[in-house]
Order: structure tokens, then sequence, then C-alpha cells
């Protein structure tokens, strides 16, 4: 069975040709010309991941990806034509799991779809990981705080493996670029803080540690 | 700015200079109308001797002698011929007495000793007053100063707050406040010009490259690539200094190995260059700009000069050399500008790439000189920290 991903891109040659490129790859992709369209399709259909423009007509990008986050933990790709801080940040504030800079090679956006659908790998036998009310369980990949299960996005899920894995070390942003995103040197660091911010709201604010001017690291 | 040249210290020098010559002025006068008064009043008690009756003060002098006129007539005359010893001289036909002045001429140079010990006084505690006084003015114009070198470094939030009060420095830092606010405003609007054409540019540039991309293989269409390829470097070098013009961007600062971000780096822009390390130098640097700085300093190597190309790092200096012509007399003098080339390179380049790194390097703080060998060669030296 074929990933299925949601492209929201209001420009016509855009939206066809890289709905044509990623189907090259094997993706099926299901393409929406507005975010409107875009949110109808979305509960319409089970998509393992959604590629947004952030400048759409109607509900913008950043709408849209708040709205699909209110019940859903699907990963998210923004494509940003300004590549300005306050596109992306408002971006990934909202929810976005990474973004690409239009315009962007379909061995780019190809590369990137492929990290954010990395599912974290279960560790068995690896016994549950307790960090004061948050308890990690990396064989069933389930995260508990006081004892309710939460929901993680599998990004924020990804980072918090990495940190429990070095519970109490800092870990720098171009570290965690390269294991939860697959970035080489190239990322974007603000990628990471923002994910940072998500996971803080989920697990509380205090678990995650920021270290000013080397990284995050888990309290114990 | 030097200590005594500044502002509080003039105006101290000033105050001092001021009450200086009022002292001056005020002792002179009392020092004339005391000395007028002890004369006319040595003169009626000469005179006033002289009608109880003369006495004999020993041969008169000439200048007494000389203001005698007829029979019934008299006269004074003020000997200071010793100045310690002062005179007091009246005289009529039947004879002359003389009184000591020397009692007046003491408490004259008492009255000038005191004036002067006064004004000294005055003085030295006028002029640390002024100077303490001068501070609270000088104080506000320090941060106005301070305000206007932080708006120049590039912080535009900055603003002086000087608060009300209707004097000049109050209107200088009102005009620097407002010169801030306009800066900011034509700043932002830029940015979002910069921001509005990126848009307008990129996508339908986007759907040019994915376009081609999905055209089928053959001479034609490498061709299309290669100039889509063209157009979007010139696309985002173009965006790039604007952004970079803007002056909004920030580094983003990591310890940065450089040797091997050297090699990775030259590997990345798929040219050849020779690189040599010195040592195991890291640097706290904004690894992405960097790179694009080197990226572009070995194209341009590759581009305008000759190979080999070598790449040298020593310490937290990079050098790019090649073996070319070397740079041209303008780029050394002027450094680089857009869009000019050498006119034999034109079609070669948009020189934008040398603009870009000269940018980038402000950036993040490093200096970027260029330099031609004494054997031949354009030279590029990144000097970090």
């Amino acid at each position: 069975m074929s990933v299925s991903v949601l492209l929201v891109e209001d420009d016509e040659v855009i939206r066809k040709s890289v709905g044509m490129a990623l189907e090259r790859y094997g993706y099926r992709v299901d393409p929406a010309a507005d975010g409107l369209t875009g949110l109808e399709r979305f509960h319409a259909g089970d998509h393992d991941l959604l590629l947004l423009d952030v400048m759409l007509p109607g509900l913008d990008g950043i709408g849209l990806c708040r709205r699909v986050r209110e019940s859903s933990l699907v990963p998210i790709l923004m494509m940003s034509a300004r590549g300005d801080a306050l596109d992306v940040v408002s971006g990934l504030e909202a929810g976005a799991d990474d973004y690409v800079v239009k315009p962007a090679d379909t061995s780019v956006l190809v590369a990137r779809i492929r990290a954010l659908l990395r599912r974290a790998t279960p560790a068995p036998g690896t016994p549950r990981l307790v960090f004061g009310d948050l308890t990690v369980d990396p064989e069933a990949l389930e995260v508990y705080v006081a004892g309710e299960q939460i929901s993680l996005a599998p990004t924020e899920l990804r980072l918090l493996l990495e940190f429990a894995a070095n519970p109490g070390i800092v870990l720098d942003r171009q570290t965690l670029l390269r294991n939860v995103w697959d970035y080489g040197w190239d990322g974007d660091s603000r990628v990471v803080d923002l994910c940072v911010q998500r996971l803080r709201r989920k697990v509380g604010a205090d678990r995650v540690e920021t270290v000013r001017g080397f990284g995050y690291k888990l309290r114990r | 700015m030097s200590r005594w040249r500044s502002l509080r210290w003039q105006i101290a020098a000033l105050v001092a200079v001021a009450s200086g010559v009022v002292a001056l002025a005020v002792g002179v006068l009392v020092h004339q109308s005391t000395l007028e008064r002890s004369l006319a009043l040595g003169r009626d008690r000469a005179l006033t001797a002289l009608l109880a009756g003369p006495a004999d003060p020993g041969p008169l002098p000439a200048e007494l002698t000389a203001r005698l006129g007829g029979p019934g007539t008299f006269a004074t005359w003020y000997d200071d011929r010793d100045p310690d010893v002062p005179w007091m001289w009246a005289a009529d036909d039947t004879g002359a007495v003389k009184i000591d002045m020397g009692g007046d001429l003491r408490n004259l140079r008492a009255l000038d000793r005191h004036i002067v010990l006064a004004s000294a006084g005055v003085l030295g505690l006028v002029v640390p007053l002024a100077a303490l006084a001068a501070e609270l003015p000088n104080r506000r114009l320090r941060r106005v100063a301070r305000t206007a070198r932080r708006i120049a470094e590039g912080d535009l939030e900055a603003r002086t707050s000087a608060g009300r009060g209707g004097d000049e420095i109050t209107g200088i830092a009102a005009a620097v406040d407002t010169m801030a606010a306009a800066l900011h405003d034509r700043l932002r609007a830029e940015q979002r010009f910069t921001a509005d054409v990126a848009h307008e540019l990129r996508t339908p540039l986007m759907g040019l490259v994915t376009s081609a991309e999905l055209l089928p293989d053959g001479e034609v269409t490498e061709l299309v690539r290669d100039r889509v390829g063209v157009l979007r470097v010139l696309v985002e070098n173009l965006l790039e200094i604007s952004r970079l013009d803007a002056g909004a961007e920030s580094a983003d600062r990591v310890a940065v190995p450089l040797g091997g971000f050297a090699r990775d780096c030259v590997h990345r822009t798929g040219l050849t260059a020779e690189v040599t390390v010195h040592g195991d130098p890291i640097a706290e640097t904004d690894p992405r700009r960097l790179d694009r700085i080197l990226a572009n300093l070995v194209v341009n190597a590759h581009r305008h000069g000759n190979g080999p190309v070598e790449v040298r790092v020593a310490g937290t200096t990079i050098t790019v050399r090649d073996h070319g012509p070397g740079f041209p007399e303008p780029l050394l003098a002027e450094g680089p500008q857009r869009f000019r080339t050498g006119t034999s390179e034109r079609g070669r380049g948009h020189g934008l790439g040398l603009t870009i790194a000269t940018g980038q390097a402000r950036v993040i703080g490093a200096r970027l000189s260029f330099a031609n060998a004494p054997g031949g060669g354009a030279v590029a030296t990144v000097r970090l920290n």
C-alpha cells in the first residue's frame, strides 16, 4: 500500500508538477487548491503526510496546520516561498514538523518526506524509562505523564526518544537535526527549537531544559 | 574623545573664565575707589594739619612746589617715591606738612589680598559646581550618542527615551528617535518587499524546476534544465543580497571544526580544490553562512582564475587562492560590486558571488579581504573572530 500525501498548493503548475513528480517516486498524491478544500480532503481521507503551501487563498497553510493539529498527529511538511522568519516560525509553531523553501528539487522534497515518515523504531527489551512523572516505553513506543498515556506526533516522539536515550546529557541542535530530522549540516535550528516547545507543552515545561548556547537536555 | 575636551570641562572652564573676569573687574573697581577715598581723606587730614600749624617736614619736593601757585593758595601731593612708605604732603606759602599714609596703604593691600582670596575661594567652589551641573546634560547627551551608535550597529529598536522638557538635548534626542523610527519603518517595508518579491519569483520558479525535472531526458531537456538552474541560482543570489542589504540577518553560531568543514564545503561545490589544514582549528560561527562564503570563493576562483585552487585553513583564517590573472584592480580598490565583472568575463557569472560572500562575512563578524599573490593569482582571506 503506497504512502498517501495530501498536497495543498494554490499554484496550479506546482500542484500538478509536484504531484506528478511524487507519483513517480511511488507516492499517492491527493491534490487540493485551497485551504478549506484541503481541510475537507483531510477529514475525508486517510493521509500519511500533509504537504502544505504557506500562502493559500481562504484558509492559509498556517491556519490549516493548526486545524489539522487539533485532531491529528499526521506529519506536516510546509512549503514556503517567502522563506522569512515569520513564515517559517509561524508554520512550525502551528505544528508543522519541518519546512522547505521553494523552489525545492523533488529529491529534496522526497528526502524530507521520508525523514518525516520514518517511524520511531521500537527498541525491544529496553526497560521503561522514568523521569519524574514522565514515563517513556521505548519498546511499545508509549509515553505517560503522571500515569496517563499521551499521544505524540512522530517527530515529537523521535525527539523524546533521542532525549530519553541520553538523559541528563546536553544534545546540541545539530545533533538533534541529524538524528531526528535526517539533516546533514544544513538544517535550520528553529525546527528543533519549535518542536521542543511543542514537546514541552505535552510532557511538562521543565522536563526539557534549555542549555543556553548549546542545546537541550532531558531532566532526570 | 579626550577627557578634557568633554563638554563638562569646557563648561567648567567657561564658568571659571567668566567668574575670573567678574572678580577681576570688581576687584579693580573696589581697589580704585578705596584708593581714591583714602587719598581724599589723606588730603583732608593733611590740610587740617596744615591749618593747625605748619611743621617742618623737610625740603619740599619739586612736584609740590610746582603745584603751589601764588600767595593764599595751597597744594597737596601724594608722595609715593618710596612705594612702601607713602606720604601725603600739604603746603601753602607759609609752610608745609606731610602725614604718613602707610596705614592706608597697608589697609589697601590687605583689601586686595582679601579680594584675591575671596575670588579664588569662589572660583574653587563654582568651577566644580559647574562641572557637576554640566554632568546632567552631559549624561543625557551621552545617552543620545550611545543610542545613535546602537542604531548604527543595527539595533533599530533602540530609542533615547529622553522624556519631556523643552531644551535642545530633548530636541536632539527626539530627532534621533524620529530618525530611528523612520529607518525602522523603511527597513520593515524593504523586508516585506523582499519577502513579497521572493514569493512572486520563487512560486513560478518552483513550477519550472519541478516541470523541468519531469521532462524526458534529451539534449533539449538538458538545455532547459541548465537555464532553469542558472535562473534559480540568480534568483536566490538576488534574494540573498537583498536580505543582506536589509541588514536583518543574524548569525546562528555553533562550534565548527574548520578543517573537515572546509573539505566538505569544497566537496559540495563539486569543484576541485586542494585543502590544507594546519592543526585542528575550531571556530564558533554560523556554518550555513560560512559555507556560502567558502563555496562562493571557490566557485569564483574556478570561474575567473586558473587551477589549481588552494584552500588553506590555519587557525581561524581561511585563504582561497587560485593561479589565474588575479582580482581586477577596481575590485581590490572598491571591493566587490554587484553585476560588475571584468568586461572580458562578461557572460560568466554576475559578480554576485563575492558581494554575497562579503555580506555574509559581515553577518558572522568575519573579515573578508581580497589581494593578489606576488607570484600571480587571486587570494581571498576570511578571518573568523
